[in-house]
């Protein structure tokens, strides 16, 4: 247990419970939940999987937007119904008065919340985007409007909790390098953030503890361990050689290092397990130096069980854009060519 | 003081797109036109054909539709309220909100419609041009609300507020008759306070409950329309 999770945990324990979901079924065609319980403490939280894996209608759910069909969810110890005023919910389309200016948008929000009405600007300038104060929100585009919502919720001191969809993706550009350290800043003060994302990537820079979600139901977590470590950790590695030979070759000389645990080869194509992904990266390279075997393709590809895979394949394809081949990343593609230096053997 | 800020949200929306204007732009002076050349045609009682048969049949709930329309985005009632509600509002509070802005509003054009026309269509065998368009702008006035309830109510269903144009042509059809189906519409009671034939001889005071009554029951049921769903 690392230093960050130990203060996390005594933080939650100090505080308290901020959100509790327990055994909640909710159904909103085509997203569903089945059976789903969690406790959250202030913090950053973080749901990795795809909208359809359900961490969409887990968060309007702890909005109050829509009801479960069983279970129970607290929020601030109420239902979310009457905590709606400290929660607020930044979906990928945000819903915004289209009519107001900027400006005015804030001020009705505060009024809302039933909070002091303070200088838009310098609300807006937590995310660096000031200079959207006077344009009316209709005018706004996806990033913008995402980034006053965001602005909003994290500058009311009547928040607190927010729930976000997607922190980084569809931001204005001007806000998203500001995202982690305000989303940070509203956690120190005591806020519960929970972020679902489809990015591994993205979970962990902004959360300190992570839940995996596959098709409603959560598969791994609430887990402190980085989510793109622990998908390395599964996937296996795929070689590909120019021909037969050198496949065997390669596969003859990995089966004799110690970070390989598993090893199949059918045809030009090389699979490789470990324990250990960088070590299992550094035996194929010292292999294919020192057997003389070349490698046109080299690339992580999960596991089918893989907590991740849903998060990977399900990402939209303007978050992520769909991989080459079933589910694979490439990290690196190199065909030699003749004039390169022969490898030492 | 939340009703207020809502209020405002509301009313931006509603003067701040063009629709409304060019709603009010197009009916209002063609409204005004018909009532100039019908006051030419030497008929003892233009006013009253007029209102009864143009404006209260057509004009008026055309108009509301448009302003309903306006103010609510040509979405749906829920849609509307839906970002006041993710500000912390109460669903039904910012419901009610939309649905009273929209009501005053088209009470308020309905009556300025219905007067102006009742005064410059007067005829020599209308009641007293004062009275006429006093009493004119009261019926205006109420049946504009009603509209706007029913309307908005119509607005709470579908998922894009297709109910609004279900409810425009359940009006015009079950309105047009004098049967027990016309009880339920804005159309038929708002023909009969203006002086045209009433349904089931229903009395001129039973109508304007009616109208009330429209207006209550359709507030009701958007509210209860615009709640989260299992």
């Amino acid at each position: 247990m690392g230093d960050r999770e130990l203060a996390s945990c005594a933080r939650t324990s100090q505080v308290g419970r901020v959100i509790s979901i327990q055994n909640v079924r909710a159904r909103r065609p085509p997203l569903a939940l089945a059976s789903v319980s969690l406790e959250w403490g202030p913090g950053v939280h973080s749901i990795i999987g795809g909208r359809e894996d359900g961490g969409a209608l887990l968060l309007a759910l702890l909005a109050g937007i829509a009801l479960p069909r069983a279970g129970r969810v607290r929020v601030l110890g109420r239902s979310p119904a009457l905590a709606r005023k400290e929660v607020a919910r930044i979906p990928l389309e945000p819903s915004l008065p289209d009519a107001l200016r900027v400006d005015e948008m804030l001020g009705v929000a505060s009024r809302l919340r039933s909070e002091a009405v303070r200088d838009p600007a310098e609300r807006l300038a937590e995310l660096g985007i000031q200079a959207l104060e006077k344009r009316t929100v209709r005018s706004l585009s996806r990033g913008e409007a995402r980034a006053v919502s965001l602005a909003e919720a994290l500058t009311s001191t009547r928040v607190r909790v927010v729930l976000i969809e997607e922190p980084i993706t569809w931001m204005d550009p001007r806000a998203a390098g500001l995202v982690a350290e305000a989303l940070r800043a509203k956690a120190r003060m005591d806020g519960a953030i929970v972020l679902t994302t489809a990015s591994a990537r993205d979970a962990h820079e902004l959360a300190t503890d992570h839940v995996v979600m596959d098709r409603g139901a959560i598969v791994s977590g609430p887990t402190f361990t980085d989510p793109r470590f622990s998908d390395l950790r599964r996937a296996q590695l795929v070689l590909v050689s120019p021909d037969e030979a050198d496949a065997r070759l390669l596969a003859a000389g990995l089966a004799r290092d110690p970070a390989v645990t598993a090893l199949t080869q059918e045809g030009v194509v090389v699979r490789v397990r470990g324990h250990d992904a960088v070590g299992v990266a550094r035996a194929a390279a010292s292999c294919a130096v020192k057997a003389g075997a070349e490698i046109v393709e080299m690339r992580w590809e999960s596991d089918p069980s893989s907590d991740l895979r849903a998060a990977w394949t399900n990402a939209p394809a303007a978050i992520h854009p769909p991989p080459a081949q079933g589910g694979t990343e490439k990290i690196a593609v190199a065909p030699r060519t003749g004039s390169e230096p022969e490898p030492a053997s | 003081m939340m009703l207020v800020t809502l209020a405002f949200g509301a009313f931006a929306r509603l003067i701040r797109t063009p629709r409304t204007w060019l709603a009010l732009g197009v009916w209002f002076p063609l409204a005004l036109a018909i009532a100039f050349f019908a006051r030419d045609q030497d008929a003892a009682h233009p006013a009253d054909h007029l209102l009864v048969d143009v404006v209260g049949a057509v004009i008026l709930p055309l108009l509301v539709y448009l302003l309903v329309g306006a103010m609510l985005g040509a979405g749906s009632l829920a849609a509307s309220a839906s970002p006041y509600v993710a500000l912390g509002a109460r669903p039904a509070w910012a419901t009610l909100a939309f649905v009273g802005v929209g009501a005053t509003a088209c009470c308020a054009c309905g009556a300025a419609l219905c007067g102006a026309v009742a005064a410059l269509a007067h005829g020599a065998g209308d009641p007293p041009r004062a009275h006429d368009a006093l009493v004119s702008a009261y019926v205006g006035g109420l049946g504009g609300a009603a509209y706007a309830c029913w309307f908005a109510c119509g607005a709470a269903f579908g998922r894009r507020g297709g109910g609004r144009p279900i409810a425009l042509v359940l009006d015009w059809l079950l309105g047009a008759q004098d049967g027990t189906t016309a009880l339920f519409t804005p159309r038929a009671h708002v023909r009969n306070l203006l002086g045209g034939a009433p349904p089931l001889h229903f009395p001129e005071r039973a109508s304007a409950l009616a109208l009330v009554g429209i207006v209550a029951v359709s507030i009701l049921l958007s509210v209860r329309r615009v709640r989260p769903k299992r």
